[in-house]
């Protein structure tokens, strides 16, 4: 399983998309290149999910919105009950889901 | 382009519907027909979002059709979702204002309640990003919860606030025979009771239960047409402005968010079409499947400035007889959200406010009204303003 997930980076003006998009939300230029995103950030907001969707077998899941250190945010799950706005967070890849048996790959954040 | 109205409307109780879906939506369809008093129709455009997974049916538009025998009618099917009725009815507005058809029926419609409250939650959930958001399990509760959480620290949303939006909107429908949920909670009940973790449960924190709109079939019909046409049995409630923007997929990518920024924007569209403003408005169907979407599409259509909606709520502003009347049909979050249905049933409640046949949830000589239909969570926004005059 893929251990790492990219940022996109805008050949023109430098912007860092996440997700993949193929033209620039910032100069509409359409050359990207694959970019390490950073692996710290900072939770801007969250909620503790009770009702969950098809496919889950917990009861709860804790789901974030995080503003990586080079300013990209990504959505993910978080990985400690004690969520607070503005908490410094680890980001690690891990499995997030099976989707038809298979395990799937995403952000989770830890508290640090 | 010509002046287009809304001659017809028919809607049916949402809820729990028995039959099926293409019969459902026939049902509200000759409603409308027989409400404009016509027979025929040169088109006809369906807002549904979920037939072929909900009900393991597609080519919707062409069955309906053929259910109410309206050959050789043009027809289309427009998907998108939770604001299929609202394009619906914005595609129908070019073809009638266009002059390419002169009169068209707008059926929206949707029968949720065929598969379980976690596949209904599924089901919602593909409206997010594949691989930047749904794969997390991020539903649409989900990024409400998030919404509200930063809502609250800005603005100084309370949990009280929420509730009184859902009680405002539960005692709106008690007037509205056609709204799913015909009882209202109390306050104690939801938020100061011991048993109201229980009565009241958390879904998307700091969202509960009553934070959130039913799970509804339901289906509602609309006929336009243009003066130029000709006369019909019902007065016209003309279509003054349309406004359609979209925004980012992922709630992530937007530059503050809590802005829903295709509100603002959709809005301006059409308040610029309607050469109106917000202050003209009368009374506004804002689509609310959370509490929080209807404070904050409050403040975006300019009713009030950003981060003062839950103040002007409190003030009893936003309440029938207040100022400015949000959700007289109690919103999607008391009549229902059958979600391809939910666009056009929002404009049939204003036809029906605009003519004054609103009955006891009427609001006084209402000349304007407005609609917002919202797509995903804001990424695709339709506003419509409805006016006596032309």
């Amino acid at each position: 399983m893929e251990s790492k997930i990219m940022g996109y980076q805008c050949q023109k003006c430098g912007k860092i998309h996440y997700p993949f998009h193929l033209r620039c939300s910032s100069c509409g230029a359409r050359d990207f290149e694959l970019c390490d995103l950073p692996d710290e950030g900072v939770l801007l907001t969250f909620t503790r999910l009770s009702a969950l969707p098809e496919g889950y077998d917990v009861r709860t899941l804790n789901l974030g919105i995080v503003e990586l250190s080079n300013g990209v945010r990504v959505t993910g799950q978080v990985l400690t009950d004690n969520m607070k706005i503005g908490m410094k967070v680890k980001v690690t890849v891990g499995t997030v889901r099976e989707i038809m048996g298979e395990p799937v790959a995403g952000f989770q954040f830890l508290a640090t | 382009m010509r002046k287009v109205a809304v001659y017809g409307c028919g809607m049916n109780q949402f809820g729990m519907y028995e039959g099926g879906l293409v019969q459902m939506m026939a049902e509200v369809s000759l409603a409308a027909m027989d409400d404009a008093g016509v027979d025929k129709v040169d088109a006809v455009f369906v807002g549904n979002m979920g037939g072929g997974i909900l009900n393991h049916q597609t080519g919707i538009a062409s069955a309906l059709v053929d259910c109410l025998s309206l050959y050789p009618a043009a027809a289309m099917l427009i998907e998108n979702g939770p604001a299929s009725g609202g394009a619906a009815v914005s595609a129908a507005f070019m073809a009638v204002a266009s002059g390419l058809y002169d009169t068209v029926l707008v059926t929206g419609g949707e029968k949720m309640r065929t598969v379980s409250p976690w596949e209904v939650t599924d089901f919602v959930a593909t409206l997010t990003h594949p691989e930047a958001e749904y794969i997390y399990g991020i539903t649409l509760p989900a990024l409400a919860g998030m919404f509200t959480r930063l809502y609250m620290e800005k603005y100084g949303v309370t949990a009280e606030h929420l509730a009184k939006v859902a009680i405002k909107n539960h005692l709106h429908a008690l007037h509205n025979p056609y709204a799913h949920v015909q009882l209202a909670p109390v306050m104690e009940a939801i938020l100061g009771s011991e048993d109201a973790l229980v009565v009241n449960p958390y879904v998307a924190d700091p969202l509960r239960f009553y934070d959130l709109c039913p799970v509804s079939d339901g289906a509602a019909a609309l006929i336009l047409s243009s003066p130029e046409v000709g006369n019909f049995k019902k007065p016209p409630v003309f279509i003054k402005g349309i406004g359609h923007a979209t925004d980012t997929h992922t709630v992530h990518e937007r530059k503050d968010p809590t802005d829903l920024t295709a509100v603002r924007l959709a809005a301006e569209k059409a308040y610029k079409m309607a050469d109106l403003g917000p202050k003209d408005v009368m009374v506004a169907e804002l689509h609310d499947p959370f509490t929080i979407l209807e404070i904050a599409e409050s403040e975006e259509v300019g009713f009030f400035p950003k981060g003062e909606g839950h103040l002007a709520l409190e003030r009893g502003d936003t309440s029938l007889g207040g100022s400015i009347p949000i959700n007289p049909s109690g919103g999607l979050k008391a009549k229902g959200h059958p979600v391809g249905a939910t666009g056009v049933a929002q404009i049939c409640e204003l036809v029906w406010q605009l003519r004054g046949e609103a009955g006891k949830r009427q609001v006084k000589d209402a000349k304007v009204g407005l609609a917002v239909n919202l797509g995903g969570f804001g990424n695709n926004v339709v506003v419509t303003i409805l006016a006596r005059e032309e």
